[in-house]
């Protein structure tokens, strides 16, 4: 398949008053048509920006940036607001017209882009029935729910049938349950249109639960990208993996160390240990491999979490070991686990560093 | 009160309501463009501009700074000019609609101010031009405060139509000065006095209605 969104060698700086911020620093990356692709960062990384370019609310400093194959740099004003009726936006507070009605909410994009008002109407109760919402077509915004508003959202950025979804933390004003239901919301018209979507957030969980693709932005740079099965169970940059580690949300990650730092970890004693995280996949669920081990090696290990998740459909163990202070044994353990078909990574001085016990 | 007099509020009422409503109206013709403008190329706006945002800023400001008596003689030989007298209700229509407009202009800007920034993101992400952003999100989702500004502005008004009947404006304005004033008629003084309470009361409500009315942000 070809790459719909296509952006190479992006850069993006703020004047302000009395400094230049780079908010993006040589971004490239490539998104697949009917890729549903997650962009992570902790708030501030650069992720909203980023996204912003991709329509060209944003206009880069430097790079471009090819929708279908097309130079957004290149296009007169006319053009871009044509095209811009083909990339549907979702946003975290929703940005619905609060002053008009659900289905006028709706009939929004397709009047502006010269759609008879009839018609306009037609397609609009056609989308709410897509979301599950037709019973409000009259209602007002202020009358909904966050969940409901965002379904009102995702209605309207659908309403000129684009090819691409672009959903700027669509889910982080919602609770876990919402998020749900609009990730599975989404997951639906991603798999019965095939529209592509962009996925912006700051949890990781969102990015397991419903992408296929990710890229990790850390202030302002791309320092990873991937599948993300393979991310998940092979995380290369450091950001990656504190992302992965626990599953936590960055934001939350960043307090923890800070509240460690403040109090010193409960359990000092653990951190002399050597920690790895393994992930089993679904070959390796046979054998009782931690059994094993600790019988080959006659030598406990601390089990400090064990967890299934769910990535992208398929169940994946994961577990947090604390091993031997002896380097020795702890290496020859680790090769055993690595000859059984796991992934390992040693993860000590991230665990530490979070006070992971 | 003789009948005669009688008549003659009436026809004051009749006056300061024409005054009133017919300055308002074209005071919004030109305020209204132009608090659209200082909105759109402001420093936030649509199409900032600063150059353009000076002009139409110090001008709002220039013009409101002129007190509405100094303004009322200040115009009249524009008002000679379009109306061909400077007395009369009509004639004070003139100087009205040069102090509201700036007036009205900047309560316009406050108003689209205030929308929500991310709804205007949300109109360009959808491919919106400028003009469909004014005319399709700004003043609808600013209609509560716009309602609100337009209230005060003819409250406003109203008092500004009272102050030109020391020089003959017309009006209730004009009849309290005549004869409560020169001639101590006390009861005609507070007729008129309690008569102008009620009309701005009657605005307020009217426009208060109407806002409430038209605000759908609320459950």
């Amino acid at each position: 398949m070809a790459a719909i969104i296509e952006v190479k060698d992006l850069y993006k700086t703020f004047q302000t008053k009395d400094a230049t911020v780079e908010a993006l620093k040589d971004i490239s990356l490539q998104i697949e048509e009917g890729d549903v692709f997650g962009i992570i960062g902790m708030s501030g990384a650069g992720k909203s920006t980023l996204v912003r370019c991709l329509n060209y609310l944003e206009v880069p400093t430097k790079g471009t940036v090819l929708i279908g194959g097309k130079d957004l740099a290149a296009l007169t004003s006319s053009e871009l607001r044509e095209l811009r009726s083909k990339i549907g936006m979702i946003f975290q507070n929703f940005n619905l017209l609060m002053q008009s009605t659900v289905i006028d909410n709706i009939c929004f994009p397709l009047l502006i882009h010269g759609t008879p008002k009839a018609e306009a109407r037609k397609r609009a109760e056609k989308l709410l029935e897509t979301v599950g919402l037709s019973s409000k077509a009259k209602a007002y915004p202020a009358q909904l729910s966050g969940g409901q508003r965002q379904r009102v959202a995702i209605a309207r950025a659908l309403a000129c049938d684009p090819r691409i979804l672009l959903c700027d933390e669509a889910t982080s004003a919602l609770d876990p349950q919402t998020t749900q239901q609009i990730l599975e919301l989404l997951r639906k018209i991603n798999r019965e249109t095939g529209i592509t979507i962009v996925i912006i957030t700051h949890s990781m969980n969102v990015v397991r639960e419903i992408c296929h693709n990710v890229a990790i932005v850390e202030n302002g740079e791309i320092v990873e990208q991937g599948l993300v099965e393979e991310i998940f169970t092979h995380p290369k940059s450091r950001a990656a993996r504190r992302l992965i580690i626990e599953g936590k949300d960055p934001d939350q990650w960043e307090k923890e160390q800070e509240k460690t730092a403040a109090h010193g970890s409960t359990v000092p004693e653990l951190h002399e240990h050597r920690r790895i995280r393994i992930v089993f996949t679904k070959n390796s669920s046979y054998e009782p491999v931690i059994a094993n081990m600790i019988l080959t090696f006659q030598e406990p290990v601390n089990i400090l979490k064990a967890d299934t998740k769910d990535v992208g459909g398929v169940a994946r163990g994961e577990m947090i070991l604390g091993l031997s202070t002896d380097k020795g044994i702890s290496d020859r353990q680790i090769a055993y686990l690595e000859e059984r078909g796991l992934a390992v990574e040693d993860i000590t001085d991230i665990a530490a560093e979070a006070g992971v016990n | 009160m003789t009948s005669n007099e009688i008549n003659m509020i009436i026809a004051g009422v009749w006056q300061t309501v024409y005054m009133t409503l017919v300055s308002t109206l074209i005071g919004y013709l030109i305020g209204l463009p132009w608090g659209i403008a200082l909105t759109v190329t402001g420093q936030e706006g649509l199409h900032p501009n600063r150059g353009v945002y000076r002009v139409l800023d110090v001008f709002a400001n220039i013009m409101r700074s002129v007190p509405f008596l100094i303004m009322l003689i200040l115009v009249m030989p524009l008002t000679m000019l379009l109306v061909g007298k400077t007395y009369g209700s009509t004639a004070t229509i003139v100087p009205l609609v040069i102090s509201a407009a700036p007036l009205i202009a900047r309560m316009v800007e406050s108003s689209l101010n205030e929308v929500d920034h991310g709804v205007i993101e949300a109109a360009q992400s959808a491919g919106a031009s400028n003009l469909q952003i004014i005319f399709r999100v700004l003043l609808g989702e600013a209609r509560v405060s716009l309602i609100s500004g337009a209230t005060i502005t003819v409250g406003t008004i109203l008092g500004y139509s009272a102050m030109a009947g020391t020089i003959g404006g017309g009006g209730l304005g004009d009849i309290a000065i005549r004869y409560g004033y020169y001639r101590y008629q006390a009861n005609i003084l507070w007729t008129t006095v309690i008569l102008l309470v009620l009309l701005v009361q009657l605005f307020q409500f009217i426009g208060t209605m109407i806002s409430v009315k038209m605000d759908k942000r609320h459950n």
